[in-house]
Formats: C-alpha cells, sequence, structure tokens
C-alpha cells in the first residue's frame, strides 16, 4: 500500500526497505571490531583493567583518541595521563569503555552523501541522551550502569536506515527529495534500529529500549530503562537546540512526569547541564 | 474556619494507609497525599516487598545448591537482577490494585503530589503535572517514612556504592559486596546475597550484628552466614568508602585494613524523611535523633498534627506502622483506645530469619535476675532434620518460678510465622506449661516449643529440689 504523502520514487525504496527488514537482509553496518570487543569486556564480569586496556592499544587511532578525552580538560584538567593503564585507573573501567564505545561507533562509520551534517546531529543528540540518562537514573534511584549503552544506541536506526534509503534510491536511479528522506527516516528507524542491534548482538534491555523508545509504556523488561532514555532524548534536545525545547516546555513534558520528577528535581538536573555539555564534547574529542 | 478535609495523611506506605482507612470507616472526609506515582511506600516499592520477593529466590538458589545430588546447579555469573526479584511485578501490581481498590471504596481522595506544610491546617501541593495549590485539614497526620542515612564519608552514587533503597537497581549480581552495618537492612541483604553466591563481606563498629537480640541467636546467625561464605567483620571502624575509579569500592578501616569489593551497600540507617514538609511552617522541629517526637497517643507537639511509622523512630516494622497509623487517627477524630500493645514481635527476614517477642534473655535477666530459659536446637527437631535446618534455636524465657512466660526468641527458616505462638501464649498470659499440655503436629517446627517448655519444667523441678 503507498503512502500517500510520499513521491513514487519514496515509495518504491519504502517497499524495498521493507522487504529487506522483513527478510532480515538488511544492509547493516559492521559493529567496529573493537566496539564489540568493548560491548563483551564490560558485561564480563572476569574483565579487568588491563584486558581493556590491551583490547583499546590494539586500534592505534582509538587509544590516541582515548588518551585525548582522558586528558581533557572534563576528566583530567590538568592533562597528566601518560598510559592506557594510567588513564584507566583514574577514570575507572566503565568510563573507559564509555569512552571507547563512544569514539568507536560514531558518525564516520556510515556512508550518506550529503546527510553528513543531519547523521552528526543524530550522534550528538545519541551521546548527549545517553550522559543525560545517567543522571536521570541516579536521582530516580534506578540503575546507571546499563543507560550510556542504551543511549547511545537509541537512535541507532536513523543514520542507517538514511544511509539504506540513499543506497536503495541509487540502486533504482532515482532520488529522494527531502520530505521523503524525512517522512521514512521517521516511519523505518525503529524497525531498522531493532535489526541494528539484534545484528549487533546487543543485551536485550539495549533492544527493548530502542523498540519502545518513542511508547515507553508499553516496554516490558527495560520499561524504567526505556522512559529514562526518553527523558534523557528531551534534555540532549534542549541542550543542543534550546530554540525547539525550551525549558518552559522541557518542564512540562509528560515523560518528566511520568518519571515523577518534581520542579526542583528537574532543576538540579538542569544545573548539570554545562558538566554534560562539557563531557560531551570530549567525548567527541573536541 | 472551614477545612476541606477532616483528616489529610501525608504518605501512603503502611503507617499513612492504614491512618486514611481508619478515618473514612469512622465517617470522616479523608485524603492521602502520595508523591509517588503508586501507592506503597518505600515500603512496597524499595524495601521490604521486593527485598522479600528477591530473599525467596535467595533460598531457592541456596536449596537447590544444597541438593546438587537431586539438580546439578549453578546460578550464571552474570545473572540478571531482574531474574532474580521475577515476580516482583505481579506482587506490586497486586499491591497496588488491592491498595488503590481499599481506597477508591472507603471514598478517601488520592492526591498525587509533594505536601508541605504552609501553617498547621494548611497543605500546599507540588504536583508533577499541573500547577501547586492548596488543601485545608482539620487534622494532619504525617507518615512519610524515612530515607536511608548518608555518612559524609562515604560516596553514594547508586552506581558502584548503593543505599538500601537503590540497592535492587543493581543490574547485575556483583561478584562481590562490602555491606556496611549490623542492623536489620544490614543483615538481610547480606545474608540474602551471600546466599545467592556473591561474596559478602559485613562490617560494623559493635562487635555483633542485631545487637538487640541475645548473644547466642546472633552467633547462630554469624555462623549461618560465615557457613555460606560471607565474612563478619565486627568491631572495625570505616574511615571511608569510594570506587577506586578502576572497576569496584575500596572500603578503608582505621586499623589499616582495606577491603576490595564490586559494589557497596551502605545500611547505616534510616532517618525521618521530612525534607520536603517544611515542619517548621506548621510549628514543629526535630528531636535530636531527626524524628518527629510524639506522645503517647502519637501526636505531636501541634494538636491537630500526628505522626505515625518510621518518622516517629523505632521499632520501624512495617506492622508497627500500620497499628500506629491506625491509632492516631482515632486518637485524632476522638475514638478512645486501649494502650498500644507492648508485646510486639520484630521479624528479621535474613536467611536465617530471627524473630523476637517480650523479652530478650538479657533484658529478662536485667528485670528478673535468675530466670529460667528453655532452648531447643532445630537439629533436635525431627522437622530440622528432615528439612536440613541448620543453625536454628527456639528460646522461651521464664520469669525465676518458672511458671510466667517473659519472652520468646527464634533463629532459623519459619522464625517469622513461629513466633505467634510464643505471642498469643504471652498475650493470654498463658504459663509456660500450656506449650507440654498442647499437643503440636508432628513432625513440625513448632515442636521446638514443647522441647523447650519441658526444659524450662525439668529446670524448676531441680531449682525447687534445691
Amino acid at each position: 500500500m503507498s503512502d500517500q504523502a510520499l513521491s513514487d520514487a519514496a515509495n518504491t525504496v519504502a517497499g524495498q526497505l521493507q522487504h529487506k527488514i522483513d527478510q532480515r537482509q538488511l544492509d547493516v553496518p559492521m559493529l567496529p571490531e573493537v566496539a564489540s570487543k568493548v560491548v563483551t569486556l564490560s558485561q564480563d564480569p572476569e574483565s579487568d583493567a588491563a584486558k581493556l586496556a590491551q583490547l583499546i592499544q590494539s586500534d592505534q587511532a582509538l587509544a590516541g583518541h582515548v588518551m585525548h578525552i582522558a586528558n581533557s580538560a572534563a576528566y583530567t584538567p590538568n592533562a597528566s595521563l601518560v598510559s592506557l593503564q594510567q588513564a584507566i585507573t583514574r577514570l575507572g573501567m566503565n568510563l573507559i569503555s564509555d569512552i571507547a564505545l563512544a569514539a568507536s561507533i560514531s558518525a564516520k562509520m556510515f556512508k550518506a552523501p550529503g546527510y553528513e551534517s543531519h547523521i552528526n546531529y543524530i550522534w550528538r543528540h545519541a551521546l548527549a541522551t545517553a550522559l543525560w540518562g545517567k543522571e536521570i537514573a541516579r536521582v530516580c534511584r534506578r540503575n546507571v550502569e546499563a543507560t550510556f549503552l542504551c543511549g547511545l544506541l537509541h537512535s541507532i536506526g536513523r543514520p542507517v536506515t538514511i544511509q539504506c534509503l540513499l543506497e536503495l534510491a541509487k540502486k533504482n536511479d532515482t532520488e529522494l527529495t527531502e520530505q521523503d528522506m524525512q517522512l521514512l527516516e521517521e516511519k523505518y528507524h525503529t524497525p531498522v534500529g531493532i535489526a541494528v542491534a539484534q545484528r549487533w548482538q546487543m543485551p536485550q534491555i539495549v533492544c527493548e529500549s530502542i523498540e519502545f523508545f518513542h511508547a515507553y509504556e508499553n516496554a516490558n523488561l527495560a520499561r524504567e530503562q526505556t522512559t529514562m532514555i526518553n527523558g534523557g532524548a528531551a534534555f540532549a534536545t534542549h541542550l543542543l537546540k534550546p530554540e525547539v525545547l525550551g525549558a518552559a516546555a522541557l518542564g512540562e513534558l509528560p515523560v518528566l512526569a511520568d518519571l515523577n520528577l518534581y520542579d526542583d528535581e528537574i532543576a538540579t538536573l538542569m544545573d548539570k547541564k554545562d558538566d554534560i555539555k562539557s563531557t560531551m564534547e570530549a567525548m567527541l574529542g573536541r | 474556619m472551614s477545612y476541606d478535609f477532616d483528616l489529610v495523611v501525608i504518605g501512603s506506605g503502611p503507617a499513612g494507609q492504614k491512618a486514611a482507612v481508619q478515618g473514612a470507616k469512622a465517617g470522616k472526609k479523608v485524603a492521602i497525599v502520595e508523591r509517588d506515582k503508586v501507592l506503597g511506600g518505600a515500603c512496597v516499592h524499595r524495601g521490604t516487598i521486593p527485598s522479600k520477593t528477591l530473599r525467596e529466590n535467595a533460598l531457592r538458589v541456596k536449596n537447590m545448591r544444597a541438593n546438587a545430588a537431586l539438580a546439578n546447579f549453578q546460578l550464571a555469573e552474570d545473572t540478571e537482577m531482574v531474574t532474580l526479584i521475577n515476580r516482583l511485578d505481579q506482587v506490586l501490581l497486586a499491591h497496588d490494585q488491592y491498595m488503590r481498590k481499599q481506597i477508591d471504596r472507603n471514598n478517601i481522595t488520592r492526591i498525587h503530589g509533594r505536601a508541605k506544610f504552609i501553617d498547621s491546617h494548611t497543605l500546599e501541593i507540588a504536583r508533577v503535572r499541573d500547577a501547586d495549590y492548596c488543601i485545608k485539614a482539620q487534622n494532619i497526620i504525617i507518615a512519610t517514612g524515612s530515607f536511608p542515612r548518608k555518612p559524609d564519608n562515604i560516596a553514594v552514587d547508586h552506581e558502584y556504592i548503593f543505599d538500601s533503597d537503590s540497592v535492587l537497581s543493581m543490574l547485575y549480581l556483583p561478584r562481590s559486596l562490602t555491606v556496611l552495618g549490623g542492623g536489620v537492612i544490614a543483615s538481610e541483604y547480606a545474608s540474602i546475597f551471600q546466599a545467592l553466591g556473591v561474596k559478602v563481606t559485613m562490617i560494623d563498629k559493635y562487635p555483633r550484628p542485631l545487637g538487640f537480640l541475645d548473644q547466642d541467636l546472633t552467633d547462630k546467625f554469624v555462623h549461618a552466614f560465615e557457613s555460606m561464605g560471607g565474612t563478619w567483620l565486627g568491631e572495625h571502624n570505616v574511615v571511608s568508602a569510594e570506587f577506586d575509579g578502576l572497576a569496584g569500592v575500596i572500603t578503608r578501616c582505621d586499623n589499616g585494613l582495606e577491603i576490595k569489593s564490586e559494589k557497596l551497600l551502605c545500611a547505616a540507617g534510616r532517618i525521618a524523611n521530612v525534607k520536603d514538609l517544611a515542619i517548621e511552617n506548621a510549628g514543629l522541629s526535630l528531636s535530636d535523633r531527626g524524628l518527629i517526637p510524639v506522645d503517647n497517643n502519637l501526636r505531636t507537639s501541634v494538636a491537630n498534627i500526628f505522626a505515625a511509622g518510621d518518622v516517629i523512630g523505632p521499632p520501624s516494622l512495617a506492622s508497627t506502622s500500620m497499628e500506629q497509623g491506625r491509632r492516631a487517627t482515632c486518637n485524632a477524630i476522638g475514638i478512645i483506645m486501649g494502650r498500644i500493645a507492648s508485646t510486639i514481635p520484630s521479624g528479621i527476614y535474613a536467611i536465617p530469619e530471627l524473630s523476637a517477642v517480650g523479652l530478650t534473655e538479657q533484658q529478662a535477666r536485667d528485670k528478673h535476675g535468675e530466670v529460667i530459659v528453655g532452648k531447643a536446637n532445630f537439629e533436635e527437631i525431627a522437622r530440622g532434620q528432615i528439612s536440613d535446618i541448620q543453625d536454628g534455636m527456639l528460646k522461651l524465657i521464664c520469669a525465676p518460678d518458672g511458671k510466667e512466660l517473659l519472652g520468646v526468641s527464634i533463629v532459623g527458616e519459619g522464625a517469622t510465622e513461629l513466633i505467634h505462638i510464643g505471642q498469643m501464649a504471652l498475650l493470654s498470659q498463658s504459663p509456660v506449661d500450656i506449650f507440654v499440655e498442647s499437643i503440636f503436629n508432628f513432625p513440625t517446627l513448632a515442636e521446638a516449643y514443647r522441647v523447650a517448655a519441658l526444659s524450662v519444667i525439668g529446670q524448676r523441678e531441680q531449682r525447687g529440689k534445691g
């Protein structure tokens, strides 16, 4: 069945994309080997700092990036870290895992000519969501540990959808309008995100937080996590695009009420804005 | 002055809920204010019920391990907490629905919001969705419970270092856990996590945990805890506990001892939850111990304001809080009541359970001198052997005449249920002989009452001959 708002070309591409999703033939970008290993290591109760350092050192570019971030003002104001082992000791294994993950799964993974800045924004927003999610979890006294990964990957379906749409359009020798792209990104990013998380063998809690991000009340295993991520995403939008979501509008969002956050608690969270911004910029290597 | 309500209860935990229902049943116009979306307070959502749900599974795990010949059982190292509290959602849902129905049935107005005193009759209600507003009440009952005390030297972050409200939010069962404290909450969680196979170290400044119970009971508890693989470190002063920046927590004691663990639970007591109430606006203040002082009628220093439950301090038991809530309402609206029962049983849901009612042996000796104590070890009871209940003991504490029952203390599985037999004997002032003259089912743990009573009677006869 065709979608009236879409161009004919977009309807054709949408059909092909749906077919790929149904047939589990989606072209999912490879999870960088090092990121996959970081996820495995961070979930392995037997892992230790030495193993993590060894892993990061196996990727020279990543090691340099992690050291650069670890020495940034957000983490180590006097830039005194000289080795990865020392950085892990100082900053902690979980934080280094977060930094390594954010650095290895990044906007650069995607090939979407013309959409680089859009994907860049999606990625910055995801990172901010992950960081805000952690702070919300702390205030709500819910699990803090898994929030970063869930937040970082909650919108992974968006860049993958964009990339797939562009590839399909090229294959069909057609072009999609900006409106087509927007509508299709909205329509497909959730099923595509689930497919990516499953292909990457992410924990169930991550898959569920992607699946139910827009309807967190329907989540089962990860209902709290998904609600916190949804709230985190709202704070992220406010941080990155205050003109789209101002402080007053943010405070009125139903998700904050569903998290049972009172005005003073929202104000306490808002006080963390500068910290989160500098942490985010540091993680992006700026 | 006109009021919106005859009675407003702040908090919907065990005390608040019973207070509101009692008021409504007496025909009063009642409102209950709850800051969370769900009813029940910390008891239902963060403490008592979730931890007991976890305990049930810990017991199953322990039993499966103990019966390795029947099933080759091993708990996966990366077991998720959610699988260990698997029935919690159903339990909480059932509880929430039951409470909602009870509150609706009794026409109690439910207010989702955070209360703040404007004066002794007026409360401002802050809400998460809508604008704040005020309500006026003739009588107000504060039943806001308690929250974990946070010592200055412990950096609770709810990620590596938890308090008793956040400990169950851990995603995975940790490999090791340090528990700071030796009270009820510390003992319960330490033994539950140890039974699940976590390497637990329990540290406290006192020589033994649960110091309000007799030493022979707590010795059995410590023995059971250490038999499971736990470590008890009494008389240790913790100087600091912090995330080591690597993958765990370092706890430092003043004697130089350092303990490393993956996670830490700080169970350093609980304090009255009054931080958002602005009680000073109503003319109230906290005691030196951070509690709301009340008289025997649960009335505060302001005539129309009462308080019940954890917010007034010990015994801080859900069972007692419920009765305090009910009584606070009765006193507020002029229903005459007798004194609250002094024979309140205490139940500690550790592994094994502990429970006591009436006087402890130490209290009885201090008060009555040469009391007679009869004990029954569960390994001497047929049911104890059949069920492989180790470290179990029932103790009857009698007056020097060997007849009057003064108290009952029990350690061992089933203690919190078994105690009620002793409680009824105490309340009916039955002589200890009732346990011998009665016939108990065989084999049962209740038979321990008979064995302990025979011991008392034997000692009584010996003393008579002397």
